[in-house]
């Protein structure tokens, strides 16, 4: 799952950085409106973390822009102000969901996780494949029950291909959610991460679709 | 009535200045053209008894001794002959002794004017007839062409009570046509004044607008007189409304300024509070910090959210002119619920809300007030909100009347006054300022509202809110 963080201020956004990091994300950061703007427009982000508050062009501006131009990630706006007025204006411009500055790391998290889930149409937290189940909100896999330990490339990818069952996922685009920008890719890394995953999981769970990718095959 | 109204009443003083004037004017027309009139009459009367005085002189005898004779008989006018008729002649001798007159004068004679008359000078005059009426009496002095050292005077009296009747019969017939006029004169005076002050009800309206929250400016258009006027209240209220504005900004910037470093050093306590050793002899200490430096941001986040809210709501107090339509905000509200709450599957029963009922105050005030009703009863209903907006019938203080219920686990009694308390929070684990409640019941206070909690037949807290609502 790659996020992205627009914060104009770097405590902050370094802070913001760090625990989504640590939850299993992958993260990029812009500094400014134009930058996140442009990066949301190029990049498919899984969700994305706005603020309000941004200089070059406010968040408000770069959330209307991106969803005219068919932006659809999640958003979730960071606002300081703390009024109705700026959450009603913030979520008619296409936000999902907003948060008020100061906030808790868990609350920002939760909102994160619930935001990706719902973006993908699945309503609860623990997200189920055959005998594998995925609690989004502590990162634990289990199969039939017992924890399975995974390192955090395999979870993400595992995670990424759990929150869209049955569906053909590239190699590319794997790479592009499990990495973030500044990460040097290798996209063969894929193939080993893959591999090892499927020696921890049942057989044909994880199926090849050639020339096309993977599909996670959840039986219904 | 206040003291000050009668005089300044336009309408009145235009109507008085003008019906005044009108009267004024009227009257002295009457007098004039009745004058006038008199005039033209007198001297038609005084030419028709020139010409009797002239055939009478043409008739007068002299006898050998020089004294004057004349027959009656030889004159054409009955009216000589027929007593007190109104038309008389008389003869003096120089000396003023009556020598001869006609019969209509019967037993009485003319008057004498105390003066000389140089010859052949007419003489007009006024005079008592026999029976008291007033006379014009024409006087000339004649000679016998043998004796001229003998003066006679031929006075010619006619009765003016005919010009009299004439003159105040015509005096009469234009009272009554000046009357007729001034009532039009008046009548068009009204209509005037009225259609020239039209305007100003106008605006007056425009006015009532304005402080019933219709509008924001005075519109329409106003004759130039009372545009200045009218442009430099609209100043005024344009300013009142960017002074509030202003304040927001600045309110808004202030929470914008303070509570980002806020949130960097609560994500940085958070961290140094994940680090910390969960159990040992160091456990306890490293946690000491990041506790205080949490607990602290969240206890200055509350004091701006509660100053901030005050400030926003008494500066905002007080504005003529507010109405904003409780449907409205509730609809933006209900969409920022049904997004934020979208993986909650949450039942959102919004009863009709009349387009009428408006809440006579602010539009951010009335938001932050349902605003956070709403998502206190959204983050704790399990699967029903519900709303429901009444006015109550108040003629002198109409109101409206908030109520939101949720079926969640409720305020016991014993908390609900915590839960309004400044900063009171009843439940520490689900996120919030914990300022939700105060804030609402503070702002409804400050526009004369009340909000009351108990609780509601779906089983969790029933919010109502009382505000003031505009009709």
């Amino acid at each position: 799952m790659r996020i992205l963080v627009v914060e104009d201020e770097p405590h902050l956004a370094a802070q913001l950085r760090q625990a989504l990091t640590d939850a299993g994300y992958a993260v990029d950061h812009a500094g400014n409106g134009r930058e996140g703007w442009q990066m949301g427009g190029v990049q498919a982000y899984d969700a994305v973390v706005l603020d309000l508050g941004l200089p070059e062009l406010d968040g408000l501006s770069v959330l209307r822009r991106w969803r005219a131009e068919g932006v659809h990630a999640p958003v979730l706006i960071l606002t300081a102000r703390d009024q109705w007025h700026e959450k009603v204006a913030g979520i008619d411009a296409g936000a999902d969901d907003y948060l008020t500055k100061p906030f808790h790391t868990e609350e920002l998290l939760a909102r994160v996780r619930a935001l990706i889930r719902r973006a993908q149409g699945l309503a609860s937290p623990v997200l189920h494949g055959g005998p594998v189940a995925l609690d989004t909100r502590s990162g634990r896999v289990t199969l039939d029950g017992h924890a399975l330990v995974l390192t955090s490339h395999e979870y993400k990818v595992l995670a990424y291909l759990m929150h869209r069952p049955n569906a053909v996922v590239s190699r590319s685009e794997l790479n592009e959610h499990i990495y973030a920008q500044d990460f040097d890719r290798d996209s063969n890394t894929i193939e080993v991460f893959v591999a090892r995953l499927r020696k921890k999981l049942p057989a044909g769970l994880i199926e090849t679709v050639r020339g096309l990718g993977y599909r996670l095959v959840a039986p219904p | 009535m206040s003291p000050g109204r009668r005089v300044t009443s336009l309408r009145l003083r235009l109507l008085a200045l003008t019906g005044l004037g009108v009267a004024l004017a009227l009257l002295m027309a009457g007098m004039v053209i009745s004058g006038l009139f008199r005039d033209a009459l007198l001297r038609q009367f005084q030419s028709g008894l020139e010409q009797q005085l002239d055939q009478l002189i043409a008739r007068v005898n002299f006898d050998a001794q020089g004294r004057p004779q004349l027959d009656d008989q030889s004159l054409s006018d009955p009216r000589w002959q027929k007593p007190y008729s109104g038309l008389y002649w008389q003869i003096n001798s120089a000396d003023q002794v009556v020598v001869l007159r006609s019969r209509s004068l019967w037993d009485a004679s003319l008057a004498n004017a105390p003066d000389l008359l140089s010859d052949g000078a007419l003489h007009v005059h006024g005079g008592v007839g026999p029976r008291g009426t007033s006379l014009l009496v024409l006087e000339r002095v004649v000679r016998p062409e043998e004796m001229p050292d003998l003066r006679w005077r031929l006075l010619v009296a006619g009765d003016t009570q005919a010009v009299d009747d004439a003159v105040t019969r015509i005096r009469g017939m234009l009272m009554l046509a000046l009357g007729v006029l001034l009532v039009l004169l008046l009548l068009a005076g009204w209509a005037q004044v009225a259609l020239g002050l039209a305007p100003l009800r106008a605006l007056q309206q425009a006015l009532t607008d304005v402080r019933q929250g219709r509008e924001r400016q005075i519109r329409g258009p106003v004759p130039q007189e009372v545009q200045p006027l009218v442009d430099g209240f609209n100043a005024v209220l344009a300013r009142n409304a960017e002074v509030i504005e202003r304040a927001r900004q600045q309110a808004g910037n202030l929470a914008h300024a303070v509570k980002t470093p806020l949130a960097v050093l609560a994500q940085a306590a958070q961290a140094a509070q994940r680090r910390a050793p969960s159990s040992g002899p160091e456990a306890t200490a490293d946690r000491v910090l990041p506790d205080l430096v949490i607990e602290q941001v969240a206890l200055a986040r509350r004091q701006v959210d509660w100053h901030l809210a005050r400030a926003r709501a008494a500066g905002a107090h007080g504005v003529a002119g507010q109405r904003v339509g409780v449907a409205l905000v509730l609809r933006d509200l209900l969409r920022v619920m049904d997004k934020v709450h979208a993986g909650r599957a949450l039942e959102l029963r919004c009863h009709p809300v009349g387009g009428d009922i408006a809440f006579a105050g602010e539009a951010q005030d009335l938001q932050e007030m349902l605003g956070n009703l709403l998502d206190n009863a959204c983050k704790w209903a399990r699967a029903v909100v519900e709303i429901d907006v009444v006015l109550l019938a108040d003629a002198a203080a109409p109101s409206l009347e908030v109520t939101i219920q949720d079926d969640g686990p409720g305020i016991p009694p014993e908390q609900r006054m915590e839960a309004l308390a400044r900063g009171g929070r009843v439940d520490e684990s689900v996120p919030g300022s914990g300022l939700g409640l105060a804030i609402v019941d503070d702002l409804a206070r400050l526009y004369g509202g009340a909000l009351d909690l108990d609780t509601s037949p779906l089983g969790g807290l029933r919010a109502r809110i009382r505000l003031p609502a505009m009709i």
